[in-house]
């Protein structure tokens, strides 16, 4: 294979979202003479194809650059629309020029996508003729400049301003453009500009991105015997949990979400999903979190094989070691915090475990809500809540009732397992008519029988119930 | 008088060990309530361990007594979490800020086992107090607990019905609570050199 420039694809795994020159190489990012040595070397015999994607999404563009990669390994992304394939070692194998277009107009009907498909010996050329519409396939560099001379210059994608101020000097095609004195171009449009029609022309090399397909881990086993006990299963599982964790030490990247399937004789195969509240590489604790997933599971039939799936992979820094246990000399929980969310979520449910926090709202039942769980590690001075805090005067309970529980009335007087004995001044609480929960409450504190101090209110609308809604703890 | 200072003097040599005194050497959590810190075993909460509050009611003021060490430990520079396990009610989350606790050190965990999430929570080394509310837990699950508390370097606070004070347990402290007209009273029922009696606590924003 021709030497070219390579650099790590900034799109790994699962993101969706592409930065618009995502396939070309920034200036600064590669030394200029190796640039110069390899691309410049490369460039007579280089053929690009370029497809032009109209109105596809950042999904599909790369599931189609996945796919393309079966023409060559030279694929780079032009987003939001665009796909550049180098096909000059892979003409042959398709019967040339027509043969491969062919196949990749295939290629891209099969997602459902309605290609437009230029060659050119120029990336940007080949890109640039399939924005315009023209099927080109240029495969002489001289003939180059010739057959981009009447395409016009909008398909370029220059600021509308720049395009605006060309039109009203006449100026509408590549070709005028590149009639244009130099000097002048590059005063009156901008070098940018300028070195763009070089690298159009094929005067300039261009340094692009190889795309590299995101990578997913899956190993299958096959069990020896049908197995249906748990820990049998989850031993038969140990060595496909040691090549995960060989691959991904490899690419030090970590698992956000695993996937085990047992596949059974007769029924559908049972899935297993763990999902992680950080990236893990650690496969004992994976294991660990797949045995809770499977304790809890009921298997229709004995698994006959057994499959471990990873596909979204994340990029995982290892942190370091703190030299203090947790709690020991003020040492902080990062790993064991997450370990516990995620064991607590393994067996009790997803929405087990929460967090607190206190919001700024005068009605007790709004004055609260609940949240994700808390950070591992303690952010100092950003307090969330602090906001909502009420003044040290105005005394609430420590306990909330889910709803107001109404109370038995005797002489006006509210009871509760016997007759409740009311203290203190009243504090009125009303109103919320904007959003519909419209209160007018007299709050009081009551003391029953046993001693226990209740927060309780009475309607202030007509029947005047006396409805139960704290405890003062 | 002459007998007593002889008695104290003797008392001093090195070679004599009491109990107390052990208890007392290391530095316990302060409660917030100073007769409460000098009634206490290690003058103050224990800071690894687990703890047993036996209370008649829900609400005799047993989490009012926690409180102060609450807002202590979630305050604290490197705070772990402050996890409550199966609580019967809601914690209002703003009374809760207003004495003093930071909120995003706050884990609530409800679900089916409140024992196993309570080990966990204990065992973990990811929180600094782990309560829980349970109605039936036998000797030997408390012992479990105070095991999990102890491997993780957690406090553990486990709030019992009366009725368990007739159970043995494992706890390292074990209190009962009682609701007085002006505060709590606090009864020490197990602990190590515990000291006899009860202590009154009175809570000054408490109207009669």
């Amino acid at each position: 294979m021709r030497p070219h420039l390579l650099r790590a694809a900034t799109g790994k795994a699962g993101k969706s979202a592409l930065p618009a020159d995502a396939g070309r190489v920034q200036p600064r990012a590669a030394p200029l003479s190796i640039t110069r040595r390899h691309v410049a070397g490369g460039r007579a015999g280089e053929l690009w194809a370029g497809l032009h994607l109209p109105g596809i999404n950042p999904q599909k563009l790369q599931q189609l650059a996945v796919c393309a990669q079966r023409f060559t390994p030279r694929v780079s992304l032009a987003p939001p629309d665009g796909l550049l394939l180098e096909v000059q070692g892979s003409l042959h194998l398709f019967a040339g020029v027509a043969g491969l277009r062919g196949a990749l107009r295939s290629e891209c009907l099969r997602l459902q996508v309605q290609p437009v498909l230029a060659f050119a010996p120029a990336a940007l050329a080949a890109l640039v003729a399939a924005r315009a519409g023209k099927p080109l396939a240029v495969m002489d560099p001289a003939q180059l400049t010739g057959q981009l001379a009447p395409l016009p210059l909008a398909s370029l994608r220059w600021p509308p301003d720049t395009l605006a101020r060309l039109a009203r000097m006449g100026v509408r095609t590549i070709g005028a453009a590149l009639r244009l004195p130099r000097a002048g171009f590059a005063r009156r449009v901008g070098s940018e500009q300028l070195a763009m029609l070089d690298v159009l022309t094929g005067r300039m090399p261009e340094a692009r991105v190889t795309f590299h397909a995101p990578e997913r881990f899956r190993r299958r086993r096959e069990l020896d015997c049908e197995l249906e006990n748990h820990a049998l299963l989850l031993a038969a599982l140990a060595p496909l949990f040691a090549d995960l964790g060989a691959f991904l030490r490899a690419r030090q990247c970590g698992v956000v979400e695993l996937e085990c399937r047992l596949t059974h004789r007769h029924v559908p195969a049972t899935r297993c999903v763990v999902r992680l509240a950080a990236p893990a590489t650690d496969v004992h604790r994976l294991a660990g979190l797949l045995g809770e997933r499977l304790n809890a599971l009921d298997l229709p039939e004995p698994a006959r094989a057994c499959e471990l799936r990873a596909d979204a992979l994340v990029p995982y820094l290892p942190g370091s070691n703190a030299l203090w246990q947790p709690g020991e000399h003020g040492g902080s929980a990062g790993n064991e915090a997450c370990g516990l969310i995620e064991r607590l979520r393994a067996r009790l449910g997803s929405g087990a475990v929460h967090g607190l926090t206190g919001l700024p709202a005068h009605r007790p039942e709004n004055a609260w809500a609940l949240t994700e769980p808390p950070p591992a590690a303690g952010r100092r001075g950003v307090h969330a809540g602090c906001s909502a805090e009420v003044p040290a005067a105005v005394r609430r309970p420590l306990w909330l009732l889910p709803a107001p529980q109404p109370l038995g009335v005797r002489d006006g007087l509210p009871r509760r397992r016997g007759p409740l004995r009311l203290i203190g001044e009243p504090e009125r609480i009303e109103t919320g008519w904007w959003d519909g929960g419209e209160i007018a409450r007299d709050y009081y504190t009551a003391i029953d029988l046993h001693g226990v101090r209740l927060w309780v209110f009475r309607e202030r609308a007509a029947p005047h119930r006396w409805f139960l809604h704290g405890v003062f703890g | 008088m002459d007998r007593e200072a002889k008695l104290a003097r003797l008392l001093e040599h090195p070679a004599i060990w009491r109990g107390r005194s052990a208890a007392h050497q290391q530095g316990g959590l302060p409660t917030g309530f100073a007769a409460l810190d000098a009634y206490l075993p290690g003058y103050g909460w224990p800071r690894t361990g687990l703890i047993e509050i036996l209370v008649s009611r829900f609400g005799s003021g047993e989490l009012y007594l926690l409180l102060p060490a609450l807002a202590a430990l979630t305050r604290a520079r490197c705070a772990r979490w402050c996890v409550w396990v199966a609580p019967p009610l809601m914690p209002f989350a703003p009374a809760l800020a207003s004495q003093g606790m930071v909120l995003d050190r706050v884990a609530v965990v409800n679900g089916a086992r409140p024992l196993w999430a309570l080990e966990q929570a204990l065992g973990s080394g990811a929180c600094d107090v782990a309560l829980a509310w349970v109605r039936q837990v036998k000797a030997r699950e408390i012992r479990r607990l105070q095991l999990a508390a102890e491997r993780g370097r957690t406090l553990g606070v486990l709030f019992r019905p009366r009725r368990a004070a007739r159970e043995a347990t494992a706890a390292v402290l074990r209190l009962s609570l009682q609701p007085t007209i002006t505060g709590v009273r606090i009864t020490l029922l197990k602990g190590r050199g515990a000291l006899r009696g009860a202590v009154d606590l009175l809570r000054p924003d408490w109207p009669v």
